[in-house]
């Protein structure tokens, strides 16, 4: 799971292969274009292997290139390799590097380097993110100049999915280095960005690389300025003092639109997200009692009527509308909907109607026994009062409970609110499942497979499953997903899946929020606005903006 | 003859909550915070009455409530959710003002009773306690408390437990100091003696002694309880589920009031904790004020103008006598208190002092003797006016003169030895520095050795060793400090010496040196000394002429001789049966019964009438007046006027 | 001779307030509910033998300290570990070595992150205290001279309310409007301004310094007016002013030769006891200012969980104020010549 702060990441290398824009306006400029970005964050390293924040990868995107890129609709192109052959099994793949790729140190980028990056992330096990991209990974080595083989232990459907985040790094800078301690200060890649300084938590100062292997940025300098607050961004745009926020309160959409010369961009983030209200669901039989399970969920969580009514009584667009001011849409499951095809668009949400919530609740016997105003278990042992936590870092979820408090409260439902600290909300959810409900949230990567496996059996015992929801269909699905090469025939799978997991109403997905970013209209232009994700601080739009004459 | 006593009555009946309430009530500053801090009490407990809206629902809230302006709807304009900013504000006022005073309940009584035990205990377990407070003292509060509260739950039973926990450092600190000081008062002692249990005189004796600071100090512990809620909550560390002010603020901040232009979310809750907060400091301040009275004036406070009456007119020297250097006529001197009636501290005093002369001031502590003195070099205290009569200092009239004026003559002209010379020095400074001081004031520039020179000779006229010059006035004994004086007092070559009780507070051996020291200076120097005290002893001794003051006016005013021997006026005579006589020492000693007026509320006749033995029905009702009783002896006494 | 005992034993005493704070420190973060090993990755992509490397890395595998295996929750331990190779004693080796520890956050060294913030909150808290200080002080003497007059109460007045502003609305506040009006709206400096010459780049950190700096000078000079007037009022009345009234000084003389020093004496005490308070102030001011110094690293460290970072900045914190008490108090003792012995 991820809070929106820390973990997150996924990037993308996108090279846009045709979009080639005459620069106009170019020539010996005295001042350099420098393009000035505002974030709210910043890396928490310049190394790939440690990094654990979406602003490193942001800029690791840029100044650095993988065998694939990630586009903005979801689809992925080769990047560094020029070509690519797969054995008959799945199992062996040939990448044909480009030729004439250099550093920004001046070295040239050859198989040898991909081969030295590629196991160099395998072999550090506690490179928390990159390595279990190398998961499947049996043997890469270069067996030419230009030509990488990577040898996989069994045939998986998304390659690109693993390659795309292993970013190349120069072999001559990273052999022999400490792997955790290597600050990796001067960045040196190949991607069309160099580092020219970096403070972390003040700002990273990049220039273009022009002797880019496909186009270079029209640009000359990108700096991104951390900003503490994203009160602090909205001015800033104002004021003119940087030429695009990445995010901002969405209090501020209406403030910004407003202004003359500046553009508001709404849509998908990159990275995905997704706000859930988990049930704890592990029933006594699944109770991982090994890896410290306590298992004190309430009972009634473990009825799907119960979450069903639950369901019917939950006012997601009203919460969307107060809680994001509309900037989000409704969710179905853990799937979110910037996932595009993966997303089951198909599925049909449960409507809010508290008289139905009424109803069903009602019809499977859970009455008020005491007269007290909340219903009770039909045994009459507990009454239908439950914990709701969510972290304390979140801005957004006490509100979300305040709603949700009150809808809930219309079917006989209580609530015992309480924020607490990330920390011990992750000590109580999984594997412990010492909680009732949470308000917590994920990103997600750009293969759905990871968010998949949180629902599965499998995962009861390692902490990822925070439901403890166990369905012996579901689980043989995931496993034939993960394996099922044939591209619509996985999406039609996983597409069932999303069905049984809504079905059995294992999560309630209040909303997707969307992104929201701005931009000086008198600064740049030639964003790339009209995709489904937002990302204007990526690669895709950094390389061709150019400044308004 | 029957003696009539006049005795003020009270005007009103009395009880110490009542007098406590007038006093308070005086104090601007206290009844503003309380009226104020009521205010706002008032605004929490009918909240459900006064919030127009009911903010524990959404129901009809729509995308468009959120972040609304100021309007006729909405007085306050709406928050984040979309609800009533105002109505929140009520309710905010609840969970503020609960957190704050439960937090600050529980410092209180913690610093309190450790306060309480450390004092009254002593020995080591003092120790142990007041090394743990200075611990605790010195460990920066807000970091320590975000650390406890991010490691711990946000919820409010939470921070009022943190809050309170790491407050009660300077409760503990000052209660401690008042048990102590408390703890060797006389009836403190007294209960023991009796055999009184701990517990026992702790509740009855220490308790409500202690009581007044420690609610002071509560005072400003509940304001810093109410400041620490409200930093932890806009710090993201408070309890989302209840929203204080502090909370509302987190919200405003965290979810784009700014950006959006809302200043109103930001600015009421905010408006809120200053509001309670000043209320608190204010009252806080004020009862301060009442439980501590500070005159708040102070000797450089400007003083009063002097109301000049017809020029007195000036003594001429007789032939033969020494020139007159100073010549009090018809000197009278008010106290002026708010909201009472003056105070006659002096009324119509005159004498003459002449070159060479040691006039001895004899009266009862309160008798006007200093009043008069420090009015001579224009030093009254802010409330003091010179309000008739003039003085005259040769030919310079001193009730005349502006502060430049006056300045000149101060030290140069006349200087003034103090009574209790410890604070009569200024312990940061050396004594040669502050002889020096004088020095360069009134003399023309002289080069330091020459300073140093002038200082030590000073020193050792009064017999004090030249290695001393540069030591602080601590460092000297109380005798070598009263010498000190007296040579501070000399070192601009007065020609007056005014000496206030100067031997007060020194033993006897020491008296009688600085006596004999005084009498030896005068002769060397020529000086004139004006010798105020209540030791007629010392009077017969060594002065020339004695004016004896009772009640603010000239009971008896002659030399010594008549003085003692022909003594008219009751008080005097009475004062010198008082006086033990070596020569008898059978005599039964005398005191005078009674105690001396209230400058405020004189009685109408003759200030003594009350206490006289001689009174009868005339004494009571008019002002006996000044008469010559022949060659400069004078009496205030209708007795006195009876006979020739 | 006495005042060198007293010196010793302040010095003596503040050791071992430090060491208790060290202890402290320690026992602080131990007792924390949650794994700080899984702090902030709950990601299902991190695999077992990760999470047992961060642990492992931090030093979490180890023993709390003899007798105890941890302390949330209480699990009684062996007692007969070797005392080195448990968390505590590793812990206070690796200070006295100058070693606090890896950020969770950024993998650099603590020591280094806080000492490059170190400066920062020196720099904002000395220009604001040195004004506070001055403001104070000299509103203070007027409003002590002129005590009970229009003028008095004024000041009175706006010191009260200055003291009664949260600090970090009043931030909030001087934000909202300076940011309309052209100030920065956080941060120390413009990016890029590093390579600017010193009197450019110095001059943007000015600006920058503007407004929490205003923030800081008015929540303390409120303080210090009333604690300078109240101070000054009592030693205006003490009798040896009287005296050198007598001796015909005047007003200015006697307040400058023997009412300011005397005055100043309660100051000091009170800034050196006011370190807690104005390390508070920067917290808040920082965090709302969004200034790279201590107290902002104390609050990033919070919202991060970044426990390492946390303990080393509250560490410093409490070390420095110590420290700072300290010097106070040396301060004081040679200001103020009848201080011999305790």
């Amino acid at each position: 799971m991820f809070a929106k702060k820390t973990v997150a990441l996924f990037i993308a290398l996108v090279m846009i292969l045709s979009l080639v824009l005459s620069a106009c306006g170019g020539g010996a400029k005295a001042q350099p274009v420098t393009l000035r970005i505002g974030w709210a964050g910043s890396p928490d390293t310049l190394n790939p292997g440690t990094a654990v924040l979406a602003e490193a990868w942001t800029i690791f995107e840029l100044v650095y290139d993988s065998m694939y890129d990630l586009q903005l609709d979801g689809s992925y192109t080769l990047d560094l390799a020029e070509s690519v052959k797969t054995s008959e099994d799945g199992l062996v793949w040939t990448y044909k590097i480009h030729d004439g790729i250099k550093f920004s140190d001046g070295q040239p980028l050859t198989a040898d380097d991909v081969a030295f990056s590629y196991n160099f992330y395998a072999a550090n096990t506690d490179f928390p993110y990159m390595n279990p991209y190398t998961a499947y990974f049996d043997k890469v080595e270069a067996t030419s100049n230009n030509e990488v083989v990577i040898t996989l232990t069994e045939a998986i459907p998304n390659i690109d999915y693993q390659l795309v985040f292993l970013y190349v790094l120069p072999k001559h800078i990273w052999e022999g280095v400490n792997p955790i301690e290597f600050e990796n200060v001067e960045m040196i890649g190949s991607g069309p960005f160099k580092m020219v300084e970096y403070k972390q938590n003040e700002f990273v100062h990049l220039a273009a690389n022009k002797d880019y292997f496909r186009i270079p940025p029209i640009i000359d300098e990108v700096i991104f300025q951390t900003f503490e607050n994203q009160d602090a961004l909205v001015q800033a745009i104002k004021t003119g003092q940087v030429d695009l926020i990445t995010e901002m309160p969405n209090t501020a959409v209406a403030t910004l639109r407003n202004e003359p010369n500046i553009a508001v961009v709404t849509g998908a983030p990159f990275a995905p997200e997704v706000t859930d209200i988990i049930f704890n669901q592990c029933t006594p039989g699944n109770c991982p009692l090994d890896a410290g399970g306590v298992c004190s969920g309430h009972p009634a969580l473990q009825d799907r009527n119960v979450r069903l009514a639950l369901a019917h009584a939950t006012d997601k667009q009203k919460i969307i509308d107060l809680v994001l001011l509309g900037l989000g849409t409704p969710g179905l499951t853990l799937i979110p909907d910037g996932l595009g095809m993966w997303y089951n668009s198909s599925l049909k949400d449960y409507e809010f109607n508290i008289p139905l919530a009424n109803q069903i609740l009602d019809e499977v016997g859970y009455k008020d026994a005491n007269g007290d105003g909340i219903r009770d278990m039909p045994d009459g042992s507990h009454p239908l009062t439950f914990r709701l936590n969510w972290p304390s870092d979140s801005i957004n979820a006490p509100r979300t409970a305040e709603l949700l408090s009150e809808t809930w409260g219309q079917i006989g439902v209580s609530l015992q609110m309480q924020a607490v600290d990330p920390d011990a909300l992750t000590a109580q959810c999984c594997p412990a499942f010492d909680f009732d409900i949470m308000i917590w949230g994920w990103g997600s990567d750009p293969d759905p497979n990871l968010l998949l496996g949180v629902m599965t059996t499998d995962q009861i015992p390692t902490g990822s499953s925070e439901t403890g929801y166990s369905n012996p269909a579901y689980d043989t699905l995931y496993n034939q997903q993960a394996t099922e090469l044939d591209k619509d025939q996985r999406i039609a799978i996983v597409w069932q899946m999303q069905q049984i997991v809504h079905d059995d109403v294992v999560y309630i997905i209040p909303f997707y929020p969307q992104a929201t970013q701005a931009y000086r209209t008198d600064r740049f232009t030639g964003w790339i606005t009209d995709k489904p994700k937002v990302a204007l601080e990526d690669v895709t739009s950094l390389v061709v903006v150019k400044p308004v004459k | 003859m029957a003696v009539q006593t006049t005795e003020l009555k009270p005007s009103v009946p009395s009880s110490p909550l009542l007098d406590f309430w007038r006093v308070f009530s005086r104090n601007r500053m206290a009844l503003v915070g309380l009226v104020m801090l009521v205010a706002i009490f008032v605004g929490a407990v009918f909240a459900s009455q006064l919030a127009p809206y009911d903010v524990t629902t959404s129901e009809n809230i729509t995308i468009n409530d959120i972040y609304n302006p100021p309007s006729s709807t909405h007085w306050l304009g709406t928050d984040d959710a979309g609800k009533d900013v105002l109505s929140n504000f009520f309710f905010g006022a609840r969970v503020s003002l609960i957190v704050g005073f439960f937090a600050a309940f529980i410092s209180v009584v913690i610093g309190g009773v450790l306060g309480i035990v450390a004092g009254f205990y002593g020995g080591r377990v003092e120790n142990l306690l007041m090394r743990f407070t200075d611990i605790m003292l010195v460990i920066p509060d807000l970091p320590l408390m975000v650390v406890i509260v991010a490691l711990t739950k946000p919820s409010l039973l939470n921070i009022i437990f943190v809050i309170g926990l790491l407050g009660w450092t300077t409760t503990s600190r000052i209660v401690r100091s008042q048990t102590l000081a408390v703890k060797s008062r006389k009836f403190v002692l007294r209960a023991r003696a009796i055999g009184a249990g701990n517990s026992h005189i702790i509740r009855h004796h220490i308790l409500p002694l202690v009581m007044p600071l420690l609610v002071v100090n509560a005072i400003l512990v509940i304001s810093l309880a109410i400041l620490d809620e409200s930093t932890l909550s806009f710090l993201g560390l408070g309890d989302p589920t209840a929203l204080s002010w502090g909370q509302m603020l987190n919200f405003a901040f965290g979810r784009g009031a700014m950006s959006a232009g809302a200043w109103w979310a930001l600015v009421v809750p905010g408006f809120g904790i200053v509001w309670v907060v000043l209320s608190l400091t204010l009252l806080g301040h004020g009862l301060e004020q009442v439980l501590n009275p500070r005159l708040e004036t102070h000797h450089l406070t400007p003083g009063r103008p002097v109301i000049r009456s017809e020029i007195p007119w000036r003594q001429e020297t007789k032939k033969g006598e020494a020139p007159i250097l100073l010549d009090v006529r018809d000197l009278s001197i008010n106290y002026i208190t708010e909201g009472k009636p003056p105070a006659r501290a002096v009324e119509k005093v005159s004498f003459q002092l002449h070159e060479g002369e040691l006039m001895g001031l004899v009266g009862e502590s309160g008798c006007g003797k200093t009043t008069l003195m420090l009015a001579l070099l224009r030093l009254l205290p802010a409330a003091g006016q010179i309000v008739g009569g003039g003085a005259y200092f040769t030919d310079k009239e001193l009730t005349a003169m502006s502060e430049a004026e006056i300045a000149d003559v101060r030290w140069k002209g006349i200087s003034i030895i103090f009574q209790g010379a410890m604070n009569a020095l200024n312990p940061v400074r050396t004594v040669s520095d502050q002889i020096a001081e004088a020095i360069i004031k009134h003399s023309p520039p002289i080069p330091r050795s020459q300073l140093d020179a002038r200082v030590v000779e000073l020193l050792d006229l009064v017999g004090i060793a030249a290695q001393h010059k540069d030591h602080y006035p601590h460092q000297y004994s109380g005798g070598m400090r009263q010498r000190a004086m007296i040579a501070m007092a000399l070192a601009c070559n007065p020609q007056v010496v005014i000496a206030d009780e100067p031997t007060t507070a020194l033993d006897v051996m020491i008296q009688a040196q600085i006596l004999e020291l005084l009498d030896n200076l005068r002769r060397k120097l020529g000086l004139s000394i004006i010798f105020v005290t209540h030791d007629l002893g010392v009077v017969a001794e060594m002065c020339d002429s004695v004016l004896v003051m009772y009640g603010g006016v000239t009971a008896e005013y002659g030399d010594v001789d008549t003085i003692y021997n022909a003594a008219c006026h009751p008080y005097t005579q009475e004062l010198l049966k008082a006086f033990p006589d070596l020569s008898n020492p059978e005599k039964r000693l005398a005191s005078i019964p009674g105690y001396p007026p209230r400058l405020e509320a004189l009685p109408a006749g003759c200030r003594f009438a009350p206490r006289c033995p001689a009174a009868f029905a005339r004494c009571a009702s008019e002002q006996p007046a000044l008469h010559s009783l022949g060659e400069d002896h004078f009496a205030s006494c209708h007795l006195v006027e009876a006979s020739p | 001779m006495k005042r060198q005992k007293y010196l010793l034993n302040k010095v003596a005493w503040s050791f071992f307030t430090i060491l208790f704070v060290l202890v402290l420190n320690f026992l602080l973060f131990r007792v924390l509910p949650g794994d700080p090993a899984r702090a902030g990755v709950r990601d299902p992509r991190m695999k077992q033998e990760a999470i047992e490397a961060i642990r492992i890395r931090f030093g979490l595998d180890k023993q709390v300290i003899n007798c105890f295996e941890s302390l949330n929750p209480i699990k009684v331990g062996s007692c007969t570990v070797n005392p080195f190779d448990t968390q505590f004693f590793i812990y206070v080796r690796n200070l006295l070595q100058g070693d606090m520890g890896i950020s969770f956050h950024s993998n650099r060294p603590v020591a280094e992150i806080l000492v490059e913030r170190l400066g920062n909150t020196v720099l904002l808290i000395g220009a604001g205290q040195i004004l506070a200080i001055m403001l104070g002080v000299a509103f203070g003497i007027i409003a002590a001279w002129k005590a009970r007059t229009a003028i008095d109460y004024a000041a009175l007045l706006s010191s009260l309310l200055a003291w009664s502003l949260p600090t970090f609305w009043l931030g909030i506040i001087l934000l909202f409007w300076g940011s309309g009006h052209g100030l920065p709206i956080g941060g120390k400096a413009t990016p890029g301004t590093s390579s600017l010459p010193f009197l450019q780049q110095w001059g943007d950190i000015a600006r920058h310094m503007l407004l929490p700096t205003i923030t800081y000078t008015i929540v303390y000079m409120g303080e210090y007016m009333l604690i300078m007037r109240s101070s000054l009022l009592d030693v205006l009345a003490e009798d040896y002013i009287l005296t050198a009234k007598a001796k015909g000084l005047s007003t200015f003389q006697i307040l400058k030769d023997h009412a300011l020093k005397n005055a100043m004496l309660p100051l000091v005490t009170v800034i050196a006891i006011n370190l807690g308070f104005t390390v508070a102030g920067a917290l808040q001011i920082e965090a709302v200012f969004s200034w790279p110094g201590l107290g902002g690293a104390i609050y990033e460290a919070v919202v991060r969980r970044d426990f390492p970072v946390l303990q080393g900045a509250f560490l410093l914190i409490a070390v420095s104020v110590i420290i700072a008490n300290l010097i106070a108090d040396l301060t004081y003792s040679y200001l103020d010549p009848r201080v011999q012995s305790e």
